[in-house]
C-alpha cells in the first residue's frame, strides 16, 4: 500500500488527486491537503467581479467530492516538509496546521511515500505598498471573495458615472514583476463592455497599465498569428482590441506604490511617475507559499528544495544564462524534485528556469517585465502527468515517467473573455504551440504557426461559457468526468 | 464596438481596428456557430498533441 499527498486542491493539486484515484486501487490512499474548503474555477472570478455570476457559481464544497471519491480530505495548510523523516523515523512525512473549524490550529504529521506539492502561488500583495485589498485602495479578482467584494465597488462607480461624475478606471499589473496579465486584461475588457452597455462611455476613463514591453506579450513574449494574408504579432491583435474598447494604455509600467488615489510607477526611461484612479484592480506578484523543509536531523533545507522565490526545484536547468541562451530544453518535463525522487511539483508551484518574455531593466536598475505564466490549461496538465507517473510507479515498483509534459513542448488554449452575454458577449480565442518559444525547432516565430490561433468573437464567449460548465463538471468528478480533457 | 475617443496622434490612432463587416460577422450566429466549431477543433488539437 502507498500513501500520496497532494498539498493543494487548485486545478493542478485537483486534477492530480482525482487522475491519482482513477488509475489506483483502494488499497492505495491519496490524501489532499488543502486550507480552503471549497474549489474555485479562477477563470470566472472575471465574471464574479463584474457581477455576471455569483461566487456560489464558481465554486463547490470539496469535502463531499472527496468522500464520493474516496479521498482522504485534510483541511489544513501545509507547512514544513521532512523528506527524509526525522531521528524517530525514516517515513519521510509533512506537517500541516488545521484552518477546518473544528480542528483550528491543531498540527498534524502526515507520513507519504510521494508527496505532490501544488500549493499554487502566494499572492503577495505585501511586495507593492498599498496594494493589498485589505487596504482599501485597490481591488483584486484573484480570489472569488475578493472578486465578490471588487464587484461590490465596481458598482459604486457605475453608480457615480450614473450621476454625472466622471470616473478614472485603471486596471493592470500591481507590481514590476507580475504574471498573470490574461486575468486582469479580461477584467478591464469586461469593464469596458459593461461601461458601453449602460451608456457611460463618456464618463469612463479606461486604462489598461503593464509591466509588459509591448502589450499582448502576456508573459509569453507575445506571439505571432497568422490572419487574412498577413503574420501577425499579438501585440497587433491586442491594440486592436484596445483602441476598439476605447482603452488607452501604458505599457513598460513597474508599480511601486498605491495610495487612496495615486499609483505611483516607475517606467524602462527610468521616469517616476503617477497615475490617478478612481477605482484599479491590479495584479499582485506571486511567490511560492512559504514551505520549508528540514533533514533528519533537523538541518534546514530550504534552500536544497525551494528557489529563493518559494518556488519548488524540479527537473529543470536552473542555470543563470543571458536571454540568447535560453533554451526549450531549459523547462522541465516530469517535474520530479532533483533532490528526492518521491518529491514533485505541479501547476504554479513548480520553479521556471527563467522567465518566457526577455527580462527588462529601467535605467535605475528596477526589473520591469512579465514572470512565465502557467495557469489555467498548462496547471492541469502536469497535475495530470505527475499523477499518471506516479500511479505507474506504484503499480510497476519501477522509477519510470512514461508521461511527460513540457511547456517548451506543450500548447496551451486561452480564450480571454471581452464581455458577457449568450448574444452580445465577445471573447478573443488564442492558442498557442509551444507555449514557451522554441527557436531551435522554429527558428523564425519561435512556435508553430499552424497552431497558434487569434480571433474575436461570440464564437469565444460560448467556448469559455461551455468550458465554465464543463470543467466544474469534470472538478466535481461527476459521470465520465475523466472523458473531459484538461 | 465603436470607438469614440480617436484622438489624432495620440498611440491609440494608430491601431488597427475592425471595420463594420468585421464587427458584424463577430456575431452574426450562423457565422459563429461555425467557428465555434473550427475554434474548438483546434483547440483540441493542442490539446491532444500537449502531453504524452
Amino acid at each position: 500500500m502507498s500513501t500520496i499527498v497532494v498539498l493543494g486542491a487548485g486545478v493542478s493539486g485537483h486534477t492530480a488527486a482525482l487522475t491519482l484515484r482513477k488509475n489506483l486501487g483502494k488499497e492505495h490512499k491519496i490524501i489532499v491537503v488543502s486550507p480552503n474548503s471549497k474549489y474555485q474555477w479562477i477563470p470566472s472570478n472575471i465574471w464574479v467581479g463584474i457581477g455576471r455570476m455569483k461566487s456560489q457559481q464558481v465554486t463547490f464544497p470539496l469535502a463531499p467530492v472527496y468522500k464520493r471519491m474516496n479521498v482522504d480530505f485534510v483541511q489544513a495548510k501545509a507547512h514544513t516538509i521532512y523528506p527524509e523523516g526525522d531521528a524517530a523515523s525514516v517515513q519521510p512525512f509533512v506537517s500541516v496546521t488545521y484552518t477546518l473549524e473544528e480542528r483550528q490550529g491543531e498540527t498534524e504529521n502526515i507520513p507519504y511515500d510521494y508527496l505532490i506539492n501544488a500549493t499554487g502561488p502566494k499572492l503577495k500583495f505585501e511586495a507593492t505598498e498599498g496594494l493589498s485589498p485589505e487596504q482599501g485602495n485597490c481591488n483584486s479578482v484573484c480570489t472569488y471573495q475578493h472578486a465578490e467584494h471588487t464587484w461590490e465597488n465596481l458598482q459604486k462607480v457605475f453608480g457615480k458615472m450614473e450621476a454625472g461624475e466622471k470616473q478614472t478606471i485603471v486596471i493592470g499589473t500591481g507590481h514590476p514583476m507580475a504574471t498573470c496579465q490574461g486575468a486582469a486584461f479580461e477584467y478591464v475588457l469586461n469593464i469596458a463592455f459593461e461601461v458601453r452597455k449602460r451608456k457611460l462611455e463618456e464618463f469612463a476613463e479606461l486604462i489598461w497599465l503593464t509591466n509588459e514591453y509591448e502589450v499582448g506579450d502576456f508573459g509569453m513574449g507575445g506571439a505571432y498569428v497568422r490572419r487574412n494574408g498577413y503574420i501577425t504579432s499579438t501585440t497587433v491583435f491586442t491594440e486592436s482590441i484596445l483602441a476598439e474598447y476605447g482603452i488607452r494604455w501604458i505599457k513598460r509600467a513597474g508599480v511601486k506604490k498605491i495610495d487612496q488615489n495615486v499609483i505611483y510607477y516607475e517606467n524602462l526611461e527610468g521616469e517616476h511617475l503617477e497615475q490617478p484612479f478612481d477605482f484599479t484592480m491590479l495584479i499582485p506578484s506571486f511567490s511560492g507559499v512559504g514551505l520549508q523543509a528540514f533533514d533528519r536531523e533537523g538541518k534546514d533545507i530550504t534552500e536544497k528544495i525551494f528557489a529563493p522565490n518559494g518556488f519548488m526545484k524540479v527537473d529543470a536547468d536552473y542555470t543563470q544564462k543571458p536571454y540568447e541562451e535560453w533554451d526549450a530544453e531549459d523547462w522541465p518535463s516530469i517535474y520530479r524534485n532533483p533532490s528526492y525522487h518521491n518529491l514533485y511539483a505541479a501547476g504554479i508551484a513548480f520553479a521556471p528556469p527563467h522567465a518566457i518574455s526577455k527580462p527588462m531593466k529601467s535605467k535605475n536598475g528596477t526589473m520591469i517585465s512579465p514572470t512565465p505564466p502557467r495557469t489555467g490549461m498548462p496547471s492541469g496538465v502536469i497535475g495530470k502527468i505527475v499523477a499518471l507517473n506516479i500511479a505507474d510507479q506504484v503499480k510497476s515498483g519501477l522509477n519510470d515517467h512514461r508521461h511527460k509534459a513540457s511547456m517548451a513542448k506543450m500548447g496551451a488554449a486561452c480564450v480571454v473573455s471581452a464581455g458577457y452575454g449568450l448574444q452580445s458577449g465577445m471573447a478573443a480565442t488564442m492558442t498557442v504551440f509551444p507555449i514557451v518559444q522554441n527557436w531551435k525547432k522554429y527558428p523564425r516565430w519561435g512556435r508553430d504557426l499552424d497552431y497558434t490561433v487569434g480571433e474575436a468573437g461570440l464564437a469565444g464567449h460560448w467556448i469559455k461559457l461551455m468550458l465554465h460548465y464543463l470543467f466544474l463538471y469534470k472538478a466535481q468528478a461527476k459521470p465520465l468526468w475523466w472523458l473531459i480533457p484538461e | 464596438m465603436e470607438n469614440k475617443k480617436f484622438i489624432p496622434y495620440s498611440e491609440i490612432s494608430f491601431v488597427t481596428v475592425p471595420g463594420k463587416a468585421t464587427r458584424f460577422f463577430r456575431k452574426f450566429i450562423p457565422w459563429q456557430i461555425y467557428r465555434f466549431v473550427v475554434l474548438n477543433w483546434k483547440m483540441m488539437r493542442i490539446v491532444i498533441g500537449g502531453h504524452s
